[in-house]
């Protein structure tokens, strides 16, 4: 009787495993967000954590709450071991300056081993080490990540499939990533940017308390909002057909290469990434970096940051050449050169230094402030946005904010 | 009477020497006494823990069994065997989830419900506090 109930419980033993709550059928309803408010020093430009926002702090108004503010929103379903789903939805200031939802990510899961997972759909874009989880404050120590590195590329996430596979050697743990897909982003008034044939991989390494991760990405890459002024400037002469092919984004390859390392054996960390995005359009070739280092002191983690972007193709261009052209000529050719020289200044060269807290004073939330003193230069507006006549590159200008970052 | 089984008493010896070169120990990770896995490093442990690998180092799946949100014994543990505190433990599982990439464990309320699930299933890894061992769960890392 005793041996047949042994026996029974080691053949009931998969079956109850299998039945068991941590891998039976479940879903999940989480959500994150951040309330934040920015003040600048300066009204001559605003000053943003991307470029896909309609505005920021700065010439909007010295205060704004639309620079970091944002509320996000997670399904998850989990139906057995293999296949699982996700929906992310999130609510943050857009290019139109409303707050309507996006859908973030919305993909199918399938893990083909313990090892070896598939996804489909809407999937984050694991470029840089903080890629997949930069909308979320509470999983970094700063108020936002670095523009200079992180602006680079705006968009993170891609319609497509990836893969990831994770192998352990000794105390190494590797996790290689490949993703194919395409994103579209509709810009106000009917423009839009596509990214086609979109692929890439990511490497991350995790030994002991040190990750890093070596990504690459390559794209083709249409920015069309802009064609009006390049087909007239293709229109102009030979040597404006020649600039256009040179300077628009149509159907351009984008290349983009990141590397980072964080180091962090708990009651301090060190964070160091480049980023290199060369799109062979008046978008530049830049390189940024940044290293920050923070040390924590019970509910406390003060740090500091420096960060830089710059151009490594030129960001000025004589244009056509006026001389021996007719008056009406030269003014027409001599106003498509000013704009592609005003196109150029787009190009980021930036240097900030960042000092700042975070700050978890009780569960799932934490209060972080900082201070950025942001140097766009050579001519550049650096990251800046809505830039206005009296904005001199070369100046120094400070952002002072505060958010309070949550998870529920 | 029941006598222990082999395993069971080698397990106890085991323990008594780890417990010997540890002093102040108090925290013990368990799996169950029905679990062929043998002992393991502290960085093995944080590992599943932390869902970073999904199985034992003999290739059995591994699934954590955590404790109550909150209590010392958990803060304790993910002090000494990831060197996190309570909010570095939050922002990891922040991480996880929204990137899709894992759930943190579930949990269960105190070292006796602990012991039982993970006596329970083989695939079940936990840590409780050391005066709570019995015979039913098999002591694979002490930590201290």
């Amino acid at each position: 009787m005793r041996a047949a109930a042994v026996l029974a419980g080691l053949a009931w033993a998969p079956f109850v495993l299998a039945d068991d709550a941590v891998t039976r059928p479940s879903w999940s309803l989480r959500g994150f967000g951040s309330a934040g408010v920015a003040y600048a020093d300066f009204a001559d430009a605003d000053f943003n954590a991307s470029i896909l926002k309609g505005n920021g702090v700065g010439h909007s108004g010295r205060w704004s709450a639309n620079v970091d503010s944002r509320l996000g929103a997670q399904l998850s379903v989990k139906a057995n071991a293999q296949w699982s789903a996700v929906l992310q939805v999130i609510s943050e200031q857009r290019l139109d300056s409303n707050y309507r939802p996006s859908v973030e990510w919305a993909n199918v899961k399938y893990q083909a081993t313990p090892d070896l997972s598939i996804r489909a759909g809407r999937i984050a874009l694991p470029i840089f080490l903080a890629a997949d989880y930069r909308k979320i404050g509470y999983t970094y120590p700063w108020v936002r990540t670095p523009v200079e590195v992180y602006g680079a590329i705006p968009f993170s996430n891609s319609d497509g499939v990836d893969a990831s596979y994770r192998f352990n050697f000794g105390s190494v743990k590797n996790t290689t990533q490949v993703f194919v897909g395409r994103t579209d982003l509709k810009l106000p008034g009917g423009a839009r940017i596509e990214a086609r044939k979109l692929a890439g991989f990511s490497d991350t390494v995790e030994v002991g308390a040190l990750t890093g991760r070596v990504s690459m990405l390559t794209t083709d890459l249409t920015f069309d909002v802009l064609r009006t002024f390049f087909d007239s400037l293709a229109a102009f002469n030979a040597r404006g057909a020649a600039l256009a092919e040179l300077y628009a984004v149509d159907h351009k390859r984008a290349n983009a290469f990141s590397a980072g390392i964080n180091y962090d054996p708990g009651n301090w960390y060190v964070m160091a990434e480049a980023g290199r995005m060369k799109t062979r359009s008046f978008l530049g070739d830049t390189t940024g970096v940044y290293a920050s280092a923070g040390y924590r002191l019970g509910d406390f983690t003060p740090y500091l940051g420096y960060a830089r972007v710059r151009s490594n193709s030129s960001t000025t261009e004589p244009g056509i050449d006026l001389a021996g052209m007719a008056p009406q000529a030269a003014a027409a050719g001599a106003a498509l050169n000013d704009y592609l020289s005003w196109l150029l200044t787009t190009v980021p060269v930036q240097r900030t230094v960042s000092v700042g807290t975070r700050w978890d004073f009780m569960t799932d939330v934490a209060l972080k402030v900082q201070f950025d003193r942001i140097t766009p230069q050579g001519g550049s507006r650096g990251t800046f946005t809505n830039v206005q006549p009296g904005f001199v590159s070369g100046r120094s200008v400070s952002v002072a904010s505060a958010v309070l970052d949550f998870v529920f | 009477m029941q006598f222990p089984s082999l395993r069971q008493v080698l397990a106890a010896f085991a323990l008594a020497l780890l417990a010997r070169g540890a002093g102040a120990a108090e925290l013990v990770v368990i799996v169950s006494a029905r679990s062929p896995i043998g002992p393991l490093r502290a960085d093995q442990v944080a590992d599943i823990f932390l869902g970073q690998v999904g199985r034992f180092p003999d290739g059995a799946e591994a699934f954590a069994l955590d404790q109550a949100v909150g209590s010392p014994l958990r803060n304790e543990f993910y002090d000494k065997v990831a060197a996190k505190t309570p909010a570095l433990m939050k922002a990891h599982w922040a991480r996880m989830i929204f990137t899709g990439r894992g759930q943190p464990p579930r949990e269960a309320q105190g070292s006796a419900a602990v012991r039982k699930l993970v006596a329970e299933n083989p695939a079940l890894i936990g840590y409780i506090d050391k005066s709570a061992l019995d015979a039913s769960v098999k002591p694979v890392l002490l930590v201290h």
